[in-house]
């Protein structure tokens, strides 16, 4: 996996954003960005180089499905991964994701590992469909 | 080792962040009790929940995701209509919330909490399964049927393929596999970490994660002491020069105003760098104000009152020390105000007032002051009442009550072991009362008073300084020796001519402002000799005390910076600071000075010097 890939960490709560970056931290991704709620984060994409989106689902403002959905909608944006996060693992969620075109999905609590391989399939998986 | 070792850190940043997450749902809750349907404050709630859970899966703590999955999950059906909301459901939601905040206090000593109670998650699961709901102190044995599932994650790669109808060529599933197959999923209980397993070893490593070591800060805030610490370097270097210059001998008059420009510049900076510091440790006063909604309205629920607790100010910026040091004695004052102040509504109706009572609690800055509020809409104190009950108590004499005015008369519930009702009920009146308060406020450096129009209602009115960090003090003499008195005590300065001296119960008085006032000398009180008759007084307000300090003459008024005394404590010194000349000058405190009943007399001051 290439180390330099910008992530973008997507989350209200601040202490989730610093667990989801340390965790980044100890599989080797040091380039990281934090963004308070969908709408900060979309303006963040528009303006940098992303490699890679990891997202809350419950945000104030501009909730995680909105943002991947404006993703998915934006000419220079629709190719980014976007794996959401949230503690639910409601087959409706779930359901609501995979249609708005999210490219993984991982349920909180989870470990370095458990990341790494959501990542590493996401990234697996767009380098086959390429 | 804690149960939280190498993740202290972190454990710190959430019980902040979530502490605050907390404030704000109890808040919510309170405000939802009055507009249940309310979308926006049920959505809000919900994510409160979500997040408090999400933050503590990654901590582990499976007694706190427990409570949080069971109330959030409670709410995504209040928010989705399929579930009405009951003031006896509100009870239940607002005991998890306390259930939560408890597990909170465990987790900042560094200690595993205790699972919730099962009664408590048994209302829970009760109210979400849509049965009638529970009481709180229902016995526990209904608890069976509460064991949250932990929900399994479900396929990922089965569902996108199943939506998409695109096989994933990562997939190692071979076959699509229905979700709801494995939803069935682990229990809490059977993750290998739970709460028997480290009980055992809870007591003895009990690690303190001090949660107010770290403070939050604007970056601009931040910027603003970085660039005045540079312009500041910059003066040095110009002052660096001029040194040069001078040693040099040139002394002319060109060097001389640049010196003076150099130095008056620089004095401005560091006065603007003192407050940019100060500013980073400034904090609004509203994360203080947060917790209190649901204080009043726990207590009056429980003491069958309506009341409506209004906050305003909540932006107000206070040292972060101050606010730390407020919470009890403004905790105290609310309850007070539920308790004792606001009257049962059937008294409230048969006065015309409206049912539902008022308790305002407010906070603004009034120059280099804090002011800080809590009034209601009660039944108000009647001066007489209080009269009577302080000479019954023996605080006072008779003649002392009978001299007082109303408005000092309201502050004597200030005065230890005076509580206006006798039977000490189970909130506020515990004995502590308003002294407790009184004493926490005169330690940051402030004022209270109380006011109160007996049938309308009481006002407590709290004043403070901006910091504690930088007190204003007078510096005034006796003989050679300078001594500070915090300004904040200071009315007036008075000449002290010896013929308008009366002499009042064999003690010396004289008047100010058509008010008769003791005058003591500040030699009598640190106890040196009274060397030559006193020049000048010092009109003085402490507490209830008013009164007259005698000194020699003035040096002038000062902002210092108070260093205590670490190993001798001499009786009336709170500590020492340096004047401009390098002297040590002792700051006074004025309250431990006064606790000795005044022993000089008229010829004392004037005769014995000659």
């Amino acid at each position: 996996m290439n180390q330099d890939m910008k992530f973008l960490v997507v989350d209200d709560f601040s202490t989730m954003r610093r667990i989801i970056r340390n965790l980044l931290k100890e599989l080797g991704f040091h380039n990281v960005d934090e963004a308070e709620d969908g709408a900060v984060a979309l303006n963040k994409l528009k303006a940098g180089s992303f490699d890679f989106v990891v997202s809350d689902w419950n945000m104030p403002n501009m909730t995680g499905v909105e943002m991947l959905r404006a993703i998915r909608a934006d000419q220079s944006l629709k190719h980014l991964p976007v794996l959401m996060v949230t503690a639910e693992a409601k087959k409706e969620h779930i359901v609501e994701a995979a249609q708005a075109g999210a490219s993984g999905y991982v349920v909180k609590p989870f470990t370095a590992a458990t990341l790494d391989e959501k990542i590493g399939k996401i990234l697996q998986k767009m380098g086959v469909n390429q | 080792m804690s149960d939280f070792a190498g993740m202290e850190d972190l454990l710190a940043d959430f019980l902040t962040e979530a502490g605050e997450l907390l404030g704000e749902v109890d808040n919510k809750l309170v405000e939802l009790e009055k507009r249940p349907g309310d979308r926006a404050l049920l959505d809000d709630i919900f994510r409160g929940f979500h997040t408090i859970k999400g933050g503590a899966g990654f901590l582990n703590v499976q007694q706190l995701v427990q409570l949080c999955h069971l109330t959030e999950n409670l709410f995504d059906q209040l928010r989705k209509a399929t579930l009405a909301l009951s003031p006896d459901l509100l009870d239940v939601i607002m005991s998890a919330t306390m259930v939560i905040r408890d597990m909170f206090a465990f987790l900042e000593r560094g200690a595993m909490p205790p699972s919730a109670d099962d009664a408590l998650l048994a209302a829970l699961q009760h109210a979400i399964d849509g049965s009638p709901v529970l009481v709180v102190s229902a016995p526990a044995a209904v608890a069976a049927a509460a064991v949250a599932p932990a929900s399994a994650e479900p396929d990922w790669e089965a569902l996108m393929q199943s939506v998409t109808g695109v096989a994933s060529t990562a997939s190692t599933t071979p076959a699509v596999r229905a979700v709801t197959e494995r939803t069935a999923g682990r229990r809490v209980s059977d993750q290998p970490d739970s709460d028997g397993a480290r009980a055992g070893r809870r007591e003895a490593d009990r690690v303190v994660v001090s949660q107010e070591t770290t403070i939050r800060i604007d970056t601009v805030r931040l910027d603003q002491v970085l660039n005045l610490s540079g312009e500041i370097g910059l003066a040095k270097n110009r002052l660096n020069c001029l040194r040069t210059d001078l040693l040099a001998g040139k002394t002319g008059a060109d060097t001389l105003r640049s010196l003076d420009e150099a130095v008056s510049h620089l004095d401005v900076l560091v006065g603007d760098l003192q407050n940019a510091v100060m500013k980073t440790r400034m904090q609004p006063i509203g994360r203080l104000f947060q917790k209190y909604p649901r204080v009043a309205r726990d207590m009056a629920r429980q003491l069958g009152k309506h009341v409506e607790l209004v906050l305003s100010g909540e932006e107000t910026e206070l040292d972060k020390t101050m606010i730390e040091e407020l919470g009890d004695p403004l905790i105290h004052l609310v309850r007070n105000a539920v308790d004792h102040g606001i009257e049962q509504p059937e008294e409230r109706q048969a006065a015309g007032k409206p049912e539902t009572a008022t308790v305002r609690l407010s906070a603004q800055q009034l120059g280099d002051h804090i002011m800080i509020e809590i009034s209601d809409d009660g039944r108000g104190m009647k001066p007489e009442a209080l009269r009577r009950k302080a000479v019954e108590k023996g605080l006072i004499d008779a003649e002392a009550a009978a001299s007082m005015d109303d408005r000092h008369a309201l502050q004597l519930i200030f005065l230890p072991g005076f509580s206006t009702k006798d039977t000490a009920s189970n909130f506020s009146g515990r004995g502590v009362g308003m002294d407790v308060v009184k004493t926490n406020i005169t330690k940051l450096n402030g004022r209270i008073e109380v006011k109160s129009v007996p049938g309308q209602g009481s006002t407590i009115v709290i004043a403070l300084p901006l910091t504690l960090a930088i007190l204003p003090v007078l510096v005034v003499r006796l003989g050679e020796q300078p001594f500070a008195v915090p300004l904040a005590l200071v009315r007036e300065i008075v000449n002290i001519r010896p013929d308008e001296v009366q002499e009042v119960s064999g003690r010396p008085t004289m008047l100010v402002r058509e008010e008769v006032l003791p005058i003591r000398s500040l030699a009598n009180l640190i106890g040196w000799p009274q060397s030559r008759p006193p020049a000048y007084g010092v009109h003085m307000q402490s507490g209830l005390r008013n009164f007259v300090l005698a000194v020699d003459g003035f040096v002038g008024r000062d902002d210092v910076v108070i260093k205590p005394l670490e190993d001798v404590k001499p009786k009336g010194i709170a500590g020492a600071t340096l004047s401009g000349d390098g002297s040590v000058v002792l700051v006074l405190d004025m309250e431990q000075l006064l606790a000795e009943p005044a022993a000089e007399t008229r010829r004392a001051l004037f005769e014995q010097a000659a």
